[in-house]
């Protein structure tokens, strides 16, 4: 994607936006994590006295009463830790939602080129796993990190409390564990993306030999593609081990640590107690934090894994957020009154992709008239009405509406007030009503079966179970061809527009109901420009303009009648029309 | 195929456990079941060198730190220190094996669903979309790597863990042991409930989800309409609401998660409030040490640990078994016949008697089809658009399978003959050509490695390639871009007919292109198609003008019936379908009078 503009400077301004929004929370949260975790590492402290108790030989009421204690401590600490996950979680939450959201009304505003370009996994990708890896960075992300320096810093205060000493000890192979952490971690991350590097490569491979599965039927090849796959799939197998060797030695390698790290207490801190020099209860206690630090110290090995996907993630939604939409209201853009109709194209050129898609288009469309639109398929037909309702860029000075410059309109304005039935409608999984109802979503019932009426829609709605609540798509019913072409005329025509445009939009209707529908439409296409595309003459036949296009060029224009006499491709299209109806009938 | 394909299918959710997937999926590691167990047994030497340090712990502060044995605790200090290498290494391998367990049935479940696709009828392709069985090949495989690496061996390992923590707590003090239990069935209830509850939430979030990500990729579809109708204010609101519902259903979740963790963290200070107090007593009875006191500690923290885990190891359950129920699904689909007989000297007679074909029910595509191909024959196949000429084709090659009338060829009928020896005698040019990536010589031997490159060179010159080839210093080897992007129609065609030609079939079935092309490519491909369809029996669906002259037999089909069959010479002089046919086409009346063109 080539229009995808730099990332800004500070890749987390995306989220810190949010984070700010939700300060309160992570002030909640901050105090929570501290008191949760405070309160938990004071339990060891009070095991310590228990201890101590008992050497001295103490009451079972003092006992009962520490013990209490105890169990009042961790309750406290269990509110609080409830109160933890219900701020940060809640708040990252809360951050997946807005982010969703602004990434789904930064993808309305994107113009069409951006989706021809983009794949629609691509970008759902990015909406689904690539947020999540966000949210895991500053939900849960942040929860772990901050609980694990706090437990770091209280544990640590602790023991430096109980024994100085002690504590320099096992410092030495605690040191240790960020860097086995960081170094590991980075290593795994090397190889995690060439995991996913080979695991596009399958889905790709996988892709191919689906789509021409006829071909590899036809030339037998399916035993070797599986043998082909076989090798694609053994690699995988083999990069996959490649991070398992590293990746097996990542916890037991901390838990080895770990234990060296008693290792070192236990011993030097045996003989501080044979000195006499430290009471048994503290090096108890002692043993407590210490295996109180060992599953943080492993944990941050976790949290700097989410940190680093998270950021990887959010570079990508970032690359979405920072694509600048192609078309956009100008500050010219600034004409907003009813259109009335008049089209003129002067001298027009349009290139797409670095191809001349179309060729000196000079056309002047009054008010009110009809133009037909013939031509094989991908000589530019399409593209020419698409730029009416400028969906692609069009350069100042040669499309005019109502004598303004396209680019002068505001672009709404101008929307709404074209109207588009293309030859491939696209419904949405919503009702039949809904679907007429896109372009004006008050529109009454009333309204809605009459253009459904127009486009000889009424008969068929009739016999679904819901009539006009019927769902379409998936999860309801399946429409044929023609119904869909049906529905977006309809969807097309309550829109009330000043131009009508129908893109071959009646070549699934057999020719009874097209001709239902020409009847009727005719009176809705009083009083508005109509720009009909089609490869039906019988369609264009009786429009006031009839153009041929050819490569982007118009080859042939005039009425029916007078391109009949000219005898060219329209001509001979024409007759072979003529002779097809002919076919039908033997 | 299952009727919840048709929905959306991320809706579909699979019960939380389903014996029967379970059943099946193990199946997948029994080749593996010695891995299995060194798994676990590794895991539990593992395991106990990780616990062991409670005995060393307990045994230096009893034994010799209260002794003043310096000289033991020294030495216990080295034991520890070799316990723990010890631990090491067996975790380590333990991991290992582990991960290359799951790797290795999941190579091989991808393996037999890859396998499997290719043996599948065309008719399973044309119902599900290539994004839906890529992702079954790939994705869906991948989800069950949790399960099968870490899942399995884990649960066998936590369970052998706390039946072995248990023993130990019995074995110091059953009295104290017994005690500390207390609160186990507060543990299992809170488990239970949290359980309940979290399956719940599970489900409405992934309905949710699917909801949420079907409209995302709908509006993706539809963002064109979207912005004509000048919709995305309330697109935008309707997509609001959805996401709201989303997160209200997360909102509820976290209460679930947020009120089980700090729950056991209570319970397991319970017990720990329970040790102190009746071990307490106990030392003071003097019926405990100290040393037994604080390895009690450990063993009850380790205790508690499988269970926090166990939300995740739920989560990865439910996951496991929602994929393994649609690959379960794709490898339940019977693959077409693919055995059966051969003739030893192949003619290529082909005869198709009284043929009736449909995709659906009665919707019949072909009617009473009959027509011969002599061997050496060149016929034509022409009609208009929707006649029936590719189903026509698609059937010979048994694509699909016609429902009455017999099509034989060399006198055995199709579903005689087997799959293999039928498709070698029978070569397929296509209308679409579809271009691999790799190199053109790739695209012309395809996978087959038995086909040379001296082949390969000579079939591209013969079907005049070898001029395009010049520009390229790779020569055959050059890289074509994805789906040939830089190559022309033109050139994809000769391409397709270099790939027929490598493969020297008895008998050549071609779908002639309908896109135009220049006049000069028109020339190389006429003559191109000369050189293919020479010495050999052809069945082609034309459209070219020289190749329907050419026709020893021309077939005209017209709405799935056949209504002529003859010569171009003879066809033409009469009126009919074929007549008017070639008038549609070819632009120029056959007879000068004007009168049947203008009705």
């Amino acid at each position: 994607m080539n229009n995808e503009a730099t990332t800004p400077t500070n890749i987390f301004s995306t989220v810190t936006k949010y984070l700010r929004v939700y300060r309160h929370y992570l002030i909640a949260c901050g105090i929570c994590i501290v008191l949760s975790n405070a309160l938990m590492l004071l339990i060891p402290y009070v095991t310590k006295i228990v201890f101590d108790l008992l050497e001295r030989q103490g009451t079972d009421k003092e006992r009962f009463n520490w013990v209490l204690i105890l169990v009042g401590l961790a309750v406290l600490s269990g509110i609080f830790r409830f109160l933890t996950r219900r701020t940060v979680i809640w708040m990252s939450r809360c951050v997946e939602y807005d982010l969703r959201g602004e990434i789904f009304a930064h993808l309305l505003r994107l113009s069409p080129s951006y989706y021809d370009k983009s794949r629609t996994g691509d970008i759902m990708a990015r909406m689904t796993n690539d947020l999540e890896a966000v949210r895991m960075m500053i939900g849960p992300g942040i929860m772990h990190f901050t609980s694990t320096v706090v437990t770091f810093v209280v544990a640590m205060s602790f023991m430096i409390y109980l024994s100085p000493r002690l504590t320099l000890y096992s410092l030495g192979p605690m040191i240790l564990f960020p860097l086995v952490a960081n170094r590991v971690g980075n290593m795994v991350h090397r190889r995690a993306m060439r995991i996913q590097d080979h695991f596009s490569a399958i889905t790709a491979s996988v892709q191919e030999n689906i789509t021409g599965i006829r071909v590899v039927k036809a030339y037998r090849q399916e035993e070797n593609e599986v043998e082909h796959f076989r090798g694609l799939s053994r690699k995988y197998f083999d990069l996959n081990m490649d991070m398992a060797r590293l990746y097996a030695a990542m916890v037991p390698l901390l838990f080895m640590l770990a234990s060296l790290l008693i290792l070192t207490a236990l011993y030097f801190g045996g003989l501080e107690v044979m000195s006499g020099s430290v009471p048994l209860g503290t090096l108890v206690a002692f043993f407590a934090y210490l295996s109180m630090l060992i599953w943080p110290a492993i944990a941050l090995g976790w949290v700097v894994s989410l940190y680093q996907r998270g950021k990887a993630s959010l570079e990508r939604i970032n690359k979405v957020l920072a694509t600048e939409p192609e078309i956009v209201n100008g500050a010219s853009g600034t004409y907003k009154e009813k259109m009335k109709g008049r089209i003129e194209f002067r001298d027009l050129n349009f290139q797409y992709n670095g191809t001349r898609v179309l060729h000196h288009i000079n056309l002047v469309i009054e008010p009110g008239r009809s133009v037909g639109l013939v031509g094989r398929t991908g000589s530019g037909k399409t593209t020419l009405v698409s730029l009416l309702a400028r969906l692609y860029p069009v350069e100042r000075g040669q499309l005019f509406i109502d004598g303004v410059d396209i680019n002068d309109w505001d672009i709404p304005t101008l929307r709404r007030q074209i109207g588009f039935a293309t030859q491939e409608p696209f419904l949405f999984s919503e009702s039949i009503a809904d679907n007429i109802r896109f372009g004006v979503g008050d529109a009454s019932d009333e309204i809605v079966r009459e253009a459904a009426a127009t486009a000889a829609l009424s008969k068929d709605v009739e016999n679904f179970t819901d009539g006009f609540e019927t769902v379409v798509g998936e999860r309801g019913i399946t429409l044929s061809g023609g119904q869909k072409q049906r529905t977006a005329i309809a969807r097309a025509i309550l829109t009330d527009p000043a131009v009508l445009v129908l893109d071959d939009a009646t070549s699934a209707v057999d020719t009874e109901t097209e001709d239902e529908i020409n009847r009727r439409i005719s009176d809705v296409l009083k009083g508005r420009t109509s720009i009909i595309i089609s490869h039906r003459v019988s369609s264009v036949k009786n429009t006031d303009l009839i153009l041929y296009l050819e490569d982007g060029r118009i080859v042939e224009q005039g009425s029916h009648e007078e391109l009949i006499v000219l005898g060219g491709r329209y001509h001979d299209l024409h007759r072979s029309q003529l002779l097809a109806a002919q076919l039908e009938s033997l | 195929m299952s009727a919840g394909e048709k929905y959306h299918e991320e809706e579909v959710l699979g019960k939380a456990y389903d014996a029967r997937l379970m059943k099946r999926l193990l199946t997948y590691i029994r080749p593996y079941r010695r891995a299995v167990a060194a798994a676990v047994v590794l895991m539990l030497i593992g395991s106990v060198f990780q616990i062991s340090f409670a005995f060393f712990t307990q045994i230096a502060i009893d034994d010799y730190i209260a002794a003043g044995d310096q000289p033991g605790l020294m030495r216990l200090a080295l034991m520890f220190l070799l316990a723990v290498a010890l631990g090491f290494a067996a975790s380590y391998a333990q991991l290992y094996i582990t991960a290359w367990l799951g790797q290795k049935v999941l190579h091989d479940i991808r393996m037999q669903v890859f396998s499997h696709l290719q043996k599948l009828r065309l008719s399973y392709f044309d119902r599900n979309p290539v994004g839906r069985l890529v992702t079954r090949v790939t994705s869906d495989v991948n989800v069950l790597n949790e399960m099968f690496s870490s899942g399995v061996v884990t649960v066998i390992g936590d369970l052998f863990m706390l039946a072995l923590i248990v023993a130990a707590l019995f074995y110091y003090n059953w009295r104290l042991a017994l005690i500390t239990f207390l609160v186990l069935p507060l543990l299992v209830g809170a488990t239970f409930l949290f359980r309940a509850k979290v399956r719940k939430v599970y489900r409405e979030v992934r309905t949710r989800i699917a909801r949420l990500n079907a409209f995302v990729q709908e509006h993706i579809g539809g963002m064109k309409l979207v912005q004509l109708f000048v919709r995305e204010k309330r697109t935008c609101e309707k997509f609001d609401k959805i996401n709201q519902d989303l997160k209200a259903v997360h909102h509820r979740g976290i209460y679930y998660y947020a009120v089980f963790f700090p729950a056991v963290e209570i319970i397991s200070a319970l017990s720990l409030a329970l040790l102190l107090y009746y071990g307490g007593a106990k030392i003071n009875e003097a019926t405990l040490t100290f040393g037994e006191l604080v390895a009690f500690i450990h063993l009850v923290e380790r205790f508690y640990r499988p269970i926090r885990d166990l939300s995740e190891k739920y989560n990865i359950l439910q996951a496991s078994m929602a994929s393994s129920e649609r690959i379960f699904a794709l490898l339940d689909t019977e693959p077409g016949k693919t055995e059966g007989g051969s003739v030893d000297d192949f003619k290529g007679r082909i005869s198709f008697e009284n043929v009736w074909f449909a995709y659906n029910d009665e919707e019949w595509v072909l009617r009473d089809v009959s027509f011969t191909v002599e061997p050496g024959e060149k016929v034509a196949i022409v009609g208009a658009t929707g006649a029936g000429k590719t189903s026509l084709m698609s059937l010979l090659y048994r694509f699909y399978d016609y429902q009455k009338g017999a099509i034989k060829i060399d006198g055995l009928e199709l579903p005689k003959w087997s799959q293999q020896a039928l498709r070698s005698h029978l070569g397929l040019v296509l209308q679409d050509v579809f271009v691999f990536t790799g190199d053109f010589a790739g695209n012309v031997r395809l996978r087959d490695e038995t086909i040379s490159d001296e082949t390969v060179r000579q079939a591209l010159r013969r079907v005049g390639f070898d001029r395009f080839l010049k520009d390229h210093p790779d020569g055959i080897h050059t890289v074509v871009q994805e789906r040939g992007a830089t190559l022309s129609t033109g050139q994809k065609q000769l391409l397709s007919f270099a790939r027929a030609l490598a493969f020297d079939p008895d008998v050549l079935i071609l779908d002639e292109a309908t896109s135009s092309v220049d006049t000069e490519t028109e020339l190389l491909i006429q003559k191109a198609l000369d050189e293919l369809l020479k010495d050999r029996t052809s069945i082609v669906i034309a459209h070219r003008l020289s190749t329907i002259e050419k026709a020893d037999k021309i077939i005209v089909l017209h709405h799935g019936e056949v209504r002529q069959i003859g010569k171009h010479t003879d066809l033409v002089t009469k009126p009919g379908i074929y007549r008017t046919l070639y008038e549609m086409q070819y632009q120029k009346p056959f007879s000068q009078d004007k009168a049947t063109v203008r009705r």
